[in-house]
C-alpha cells in the first residue's frame, strides 16, 4: 500500500515535532518504541532509525482497548479508511506502569479522535493525505546521507497538524514537468490527489470515462491532454470534497449489547466514553471527582450505567420502564439532579428572544384587537416530556454551537441591530426591486437600425434599366382579367401532381425518421458511437491547440507543443475517413445499408475534413 | 378550439412582378381562392390582407371604407366570397394607382417588414378584445432578402413568438430567403419554396390552410433545411461567423474595439486574441450559423459545414456553430 510505503520514506521531514509521550510498545511481536508526538502517532522498530508505523493525528478514527487485567496490555487504533489500523502492545516491565502508559496514550488520542470527529474536515482532509507523499520528499532532492542524518527527532516548532504545509512549488512545478508535461496544475493540489480526483470525475461520468478508457489507456493521446480543457471538472469534484461535514446529530445512547441472564453488557471504547463527558458534562465532573481514588474506572462505569443518573440520561421513555431496576447509589445520586420539568427550564435561557419570532408573544400582543391567550401551546402538560424535550433542546443548542465553532456572542446576535421593531420585519426581500432596473440600452445612432437601405442600391444597379412607367403599368393590366382568371382557374394536372409528390415526400420522410426503428446491431452502433466521440475528442483537442487559449486557466504548453499538439491531432483526424470506411464495410457484411452510416457520420467527416482545410490552409505559426 | 385568425402579407413589389413565372392576375386567383377557403372552413374564421409595396405596407382586407358599399352581386358567387374577391382586387389595384412611377418604384424594397409589423398590429389589437383567436400570419414572398432588414426582421420575430403567432412563409419564386425560413422555424410555422409555380393553391391548401392546432395531427410540409446564419450589424451581411457583443449581442463581421450599438468597449487582448482565432481560409460554401438573439434549440442543418466552437469566455461571443457535431450519430 501506498501508505507505508511513502511513510518509511518520510524521514526526510526537516521540522521535527515535539514528543507528546513515549512508550515502549511492541507492534507485531517486534519490540519498539510508540511516540505520540504532536502531528503523528509513530512506531519505530527497535534498532532502526525511521518510523515503521506512522499515523496523522486526522487519521486516527477510533481506539480499542483491552480489559483492564488483561494478560496483555493492548492498544489499537482503527484508521479512517482503515478498520483494522495498529495494534500495539505495551511491553513496559511491571505491568502497572504499561497500564499507566497506555492511560496517557488512550487520554491523548482519545482527545485527538474527539478532535477530528467535530473539525469535520478532517475527513476529507486525511484522505487526501493518505494518499499524498510528503511534499518535501518531492522537494528535497537532498542526497540520501543528508536525509538519514536528519532523521533523528528533534524538537523544532512545527505549524499545525492540520494546516497542509506549504509546498514549495518550484521544485514541485519542476518535477511534475519534468515526468508529464503540462498536467493541468491546480493550485493546493498536488498529483496524487490529481490522480484521485479524477479517477472519482471518470468514475462518476461513465461517458467520459469510456472516451478515456477508448483514447488514454490505448496511448493514442495522454493523459494531460485528455484533462487539458477539462480542468473545471477536475475543480468541481475538488470543491465538493472539500465541502465540511458537520457533527453526527445523534443523542449519546449505549444500547446494551448482550443480555444473559438479566445482565447487562455495554461495551465502553474511549470515543464513547468522551462522547458520554462531552454530553454530560455531569458525568465527567463525577468521574474527575471519584476516579481513582474512590472508585476504579471499571466500577465507576458499572455503577452509572446502573445509577438512577444513567437512566436520566436516557434518551427515550425506556427510562420510565427501568426505574425500578435501578439501584440506589450514594455516589451517583449526589449527581442527581431534578427531573427537568418545571414549567421554566432548569438551565435559563439568558437569550434575549426576538419579539418577533417569540411564540408566547402572542399571549400580550394586541390586546386591543382580542389575540387570546394562546392555550394550545403550553409548556409543561405533559410532564414526562419535559425533561425529554428539554434535553433534545440542549443537544441541538450544543451541536449548532459546535458548527458554529468560536464564535464570540456578540458576533453571532445579527439580527438585533438595536433599531426600533419595526425595521426588524422590514425584509430586505420585500423591497420593489424598483431601484434595478437593468441596465439601458442606449442604442447608438438607433435610426441605422430601422431604415433598410444602406448598401442595397449598389447591387441592383446591374440589372437591367427598366422603366418605371412601364413596370406599373404592366403590373396594372396584369390585374385587370382577375374576375375571369379565377372563375376559370385550374391547375395544371401535371404540375399539380409534382406539387402533391414533393410534399407528400416531404411529410414521409419526416415521419420516416420519426417511426424507423433502429436495427443497426448493437456491435457497430457501439463502434459508431466510439468512432464519433473519438474524432470528436481529437478534433476538440486539434481546436485548443490552434486557438488562443481562453486565458481563465493558465496552460504551460509553448508555442511549439501547441504546435506538435496539433500536428499530432491532425494525424488522427486525418484517418476518420479510413475508420469510417471500415464501419461502412462492416455494416456491409452485416447486411445493413451502408448509407445509413455513411449518414450518420457525415457530421464527423465534414468536422475533420474542416480541420484538416483549416490545417493546410494555415500559415506556419510565429515562433 | 378557437377560431382562427389568419394575416396574408403579399408580397406585391411591381419591380418583382415583371415578367414573373406566374402572372399577377394567376397569382390572385390562387390566392382568391384560398382566402375563401379560409373564411368558409369556418364562420368564426377571421382574416387580414396586407400588400408589401415599395415602401408602404397598406391594409387590403378588411377595408374600413367598403361596408357602405356592396359589391355587385353574382349568382355563381357565395356573396362572402364575392365580397372578399372584390375588396381585395380593388384595393390593390387603389393602391398601384398611387404608387408614383419613379425610380424608387424599383430600387425600394418592399415592405415587407412593415407589412409583417402591421399584421402583428393588427393581431395584438384583435388579442386585446378577445382572447379568443388562434392568430397565424403567412406571408407570400417574390422578392430576395434584404439583409438590411435583418434587424426588423429578427424583431418582428421575437413579437410573434411573444404573441404565440404562427408565421408562415412562402417564396413563391425567386431565391430563397434566409430570414423568412428563420422566421418560420422560430415561430413553428412551416416554409415552403415553390418548385411547381402554377400549383401554388396545391401547396397553400396542402400547408397553410390547417391552422397550427390542426397540425399537431395533421403533417404539413415544410422545409427541414434551415439556414440559420445572420446579418453582421455593421455592414448589413450575411456572416458565417459572427461576433457578438457580450452586453447587447450586437452581432459584428469582426472584432472590433467597441461595440456601435452599445459603446461596450473590450479588452485588446480580448481583440488579439479573437482575431488570432478568425479562420484565416473560410471555404466560401454555404454554411450556418445561428443568429445569438435567438434563444431557440440548435436544430443544425445536415449539409452545414461545423465551425470551430466559439470562443464564449471573452467579451466577444464568436457567433458560429457549435464543433462539436452532437446530434450526428442519433440519426438513423
Amino acid at each position: 500500500m501506498e501508505v507505508s510505503g511513502r511513510a518509511s520514506q518520510s524521514r526526510g521531514w526537516c521540522v521535527m515535532p515535539t514528543t507528546v509521550c513515549t512508550a515502549k510498545a511492541s507492534c507485531k511481536k517486534l519490540p519498539g518504541l510508540l511516540e505520540l508526538t504532536d502531528t503523528h502517532l509513530q512506531w519505530t522498530q527497535d534498532g532502526k532509525k525511521a518510523p515503521a508505523i506512522r499515523v496523522a493525528h486526522s487519521e486516527a478514527a477510533s481506539l480499542f482497548c483491552s480489559k483492564e487485567g488483561a494478560a496483555q496490555v493492548r492498544l489499537k487504533v482503527s484508521l479512517i479508511g482503515d478498520e483494522n489500523g495498529h495494534n500495539f502492545t505495551f511491553t513496559s516491565s511491571p505491568q502497572p506502569i504499561a497500564v499507566a502508559e497506555r492511560e496517557k496514550f488512550k487520554q491523548e488520542l482519545t482527545a485527538i479522535i474527539g478532535r477530528n470527529r467535530s473539525s469535520a474536515s478532517a475527513v476529507a482532509e486525511a484522505r487526501s493525505k493518505l494518499l499524498v507523499p510528503p511534499p518535501i520528499n518531492v522537494a528535497a532532492n537532498l542526497p540520501v546521507s543528508a536525509v538519514s542524518a536528519v532523521s533523528t527527532p528533534t524538537t523544532v516548532v512545527k505549524p499545525r497538524p492540520t494546516a497542509p504545509p506549504a509546498r514549495p512549488s518550484v521544485s514541485r512545478a519542476a518535477s511534475v514537468v519534468s515526468e508529464r508535461r503540462a498536467t493541468p496544475i491546480i493550485a493546493g493540489d498536488d498529483p496524487t490527489s490529481d490522480f484521485r480526483l479524477r479517477k472519482q470525475v471518470l468514475m462518476s461520468n461513465p461517458e467520459l470515462g469510456a472516451l478515456h478508457r477508448d483514447l488514454v489507456m490505448t496511448g493514442q493521446i495522454t493523459e494531460a491532454e485528455f484533462w487539458d480543457g477539462r480542468e473545471h471538472l477536475i475543480l468541481a469534484q475538488a470543491a465538493a470534497e472539500g465541502q465540511k461535514k458537520g457533527k453526527p446529530g445523534q443523542l449519546v445512547d449505549p444500547r446494551p449489547e448482550a443480555v444473559e441472564g438479566g445482565e447487562i453488557k455495554i461495551r465502553i471504547t474511549p470515543q464513547l466514553v468522551h462522547d458520554i463527558f462531552d454530553e454530560y458534562p455531569v458525568v465527567a465532573r463525577a468521574y474527575s471527582e471519584n476516579v481513582p481514588n474512590k472508585l476504579s474506572e471499571e466500577q465507576f462505569w458499572k455503577r452509572y450505567f446502573q445509577s438512577k443518573l444513567f437512566n436520566v440520561h436516557r434518551a427515550s421513555i425506556r427510562s420510565s420502564a427501568t426505574q425500578h431496576v435501578v439501584k440506589e447509589d450514594p455516589i451517583f445520586d449526589k449527581y442527581l439532579e431534578k427531573d427537568d420539568d418545571e414549567l421554566e427550564p432548569r438551565r435559563p435561557r439568558n437569550e434575549h428572544v426576538e419579539v418577533f419570532v417569540d411564540l408566547a408573544a402572542t399571549l400580550e400582543d394586541h390586546e386591543e384587537t382580542g389575540n387570546e391567550k394562546d392555550v394550545t401551546m403550553q409548556a409543561g402538560r405533559q410532564k414526562a416530556a419535559l425533561p425529554l424535550i428539554r434535553k433534545f433542546n440542549e443537544h441541538s443548542e450544543r451541536l449548532l454551537n459546535s458548527a458554529l465553532g468560536e464564535v464570540s456572542p456578540a458576533k453571532r446576535r445579527r439580527l438585533d441591530h438595536g433599531e426600533d421593531a419595526y425595521s426588524q420585519i422590514d425584509l430586505e426581500d420585500l423591497h420593489d426591486a424598483e431601484a434595478s432596473n437593468g441596465i439601458v440600452l442606449e442604442m447608438q445612432d438607433r435610426q441605422r437600425y430601422f431604415e433598410a437601405r444602406m448598401s442595397s442600391g449598389a447591387g441592383e444597379s446591374s440589372q437591367p434599366k427598366l422603366d418605371p412607367m412601364a413596370v406599373l403599368q404592366e403590373t396594372k393590366a396584369n390585374l385587370q382579367n382577375w374576375e375571369t382568371r379565377l372563375t376559370q382557374l385550374k391547375i395544371d394536372r401535371k404540375s399539380g401532381d409534382n406539387a402533391l409528390l414533393g410534399m407528400t415526400k416531404d411529410v414521409a420522410n419526416r415521419l420516416d425518421g420519426r417511426v424507423k426503428k433502429n436495427d443497426i446491431p448493437d456491435g457497430l452502433l457501439r463502434q459508431m458511437t466510439s468512432c464519433q466521440t473519438a474524432a470528436n475528442e481529437f478534433l476538440r483537442q486539434f481546436w485548443l491547440a490552434t486557438y488562443p487559449s481562453p486565458g481563465e486557466l493558465p496552460t504551460v504548453a509553448t508555442p511549439a507543443q501547441r504546435a506538435a499538439k496539433a500536428a499530432k491531432m491532425i494525424g488522427f483526424i486525418s484517418k476518420t475517413h479510413e475508420k469510417v470506411q471500415a464501419l461502412v464495410q462492416t455494416a456491409q457484411q452485416h447486411g445493413i445499408d451502408p448509407n445509413r452510416v455513411q449518414t450518420a457520420l457525415k457530421p464527423v467527416l465534414q468536422a475533420s475534413d474542416h480541420a484538416l482545410t483549416f490545417y493546410r490552409n494555415k500559415k506556419p505559426p510565429k515562433l | 378550439m378557437h377560431p382562427d385568425h389568419l394575416a396574408v402579407v403579399l408580397d406585391l413589389s411591381p419591380a418583382h412582378w415583371h415578367r414573373p413565372p406566374l402572372p399577377l392576375d394567376r397569382f390572385l386567383a390562387h390566392i382568391l381562392v384560398f382566402l375563401n377557403a379560409h373564411i368558409a372552413a369556418r364562420p368564426e374564421n377571421t382574416l387580414a390582407v396586407f400588400a408589401a409595396l415599395p415602401g408602404r405596407a397598406p391594409l387590403l382586407y378588411p377595408d374600413p371604407d367598403a361596408a357602405d358599399q356592396p359589391p355587385p352581386a353574382d349568382p355563381n358567387v357565395y356573396p362572402p366570397f364575392r365580397r372578399l374577391d372584390s375588396i381585395v382586387t380593388a384595393r390593390i389595384a387603389h393602391e398601384l394607382d398611387s404608387l408614383t412611377p419613379d425610380e424608387s418604384l424599383l430600387t425600394a424594397p418592399s415592405a415587407l417588414v412593415g407589412a409583417l409589423t402591421k399584421a402583428l398590429c393588427y393581431i395584438n389589437r384583435l388579442n386585446l378584445a378577445t382572447s379568443q383567436v388562434d392568430p397565424r400570419i403567412l406571408v407570400l414572398s417574390v422578392s430576395p432578402d434584404l439583409s438590411t432588414a435583418y434587424i426588423p426582421i429578427m424583431n418582428s420575430i421575437f413579437s410573434a413568438q411573444k404573441l404565440k403567432v404562427t408565421i408562415d412563409a412562402c417564396q413563391v419564386f425567386g431565391p430563397d430567403t434566409v430570414f423568412l425560413q428563420q422566421a418560420a422555424h422560430l415561430t413553428g410555422g412551416s416554409y415552403l419554396h415553390l418548385t411547381e409555380t402554377s400549383a401554388l393553391l396545391q401547396y397553400l391548401i396542402m400547408s397553410f390552410l390547417p391552422p397550427p392546432a390542426i397540425r399537431k395531427v395533421l403533417a404539413v410540409p415544410t422545409q427541414d433545411r434551415i439556414d440559420f446564419r445572420a446579418a453582421c450589424f455593421c455592414h448589413k451581411n450575411i456572416v458565417d461567423i459572427g461576433f457578438v457583443c457580450s452586453v447587447c449581442l450586437s452581432i459584428f463581421c469582426q472584432p472590433v474595439p467597441v461595440c456601435s450599438t452599445c459603446r461596450t468597449k473590450f479588452p485588446i487582448k480580448t481583440l488579439q486574441r479573437l482575431n488570432a482565432s478568425r479562420p484565416l481560409a473560410t471555404p466560401a460554401t454555404p454554411s450556418s450559423a445561428r443568429p445569438s438573439p435567438a434563444a431557440t434549440p440548435a436544430q443544425p442543418s445536415a449539409e452545414t459545414p461545423r465551425h470551430r466552437a466559439p470562443l464564449l469566455t471573452g467579451e466577444f461571443a464568436q457567433n458560429g456553430a457549435s464543433s462539436q457535431p452532437v446530434t450526428n450519430g442519433s440519426k438513423y
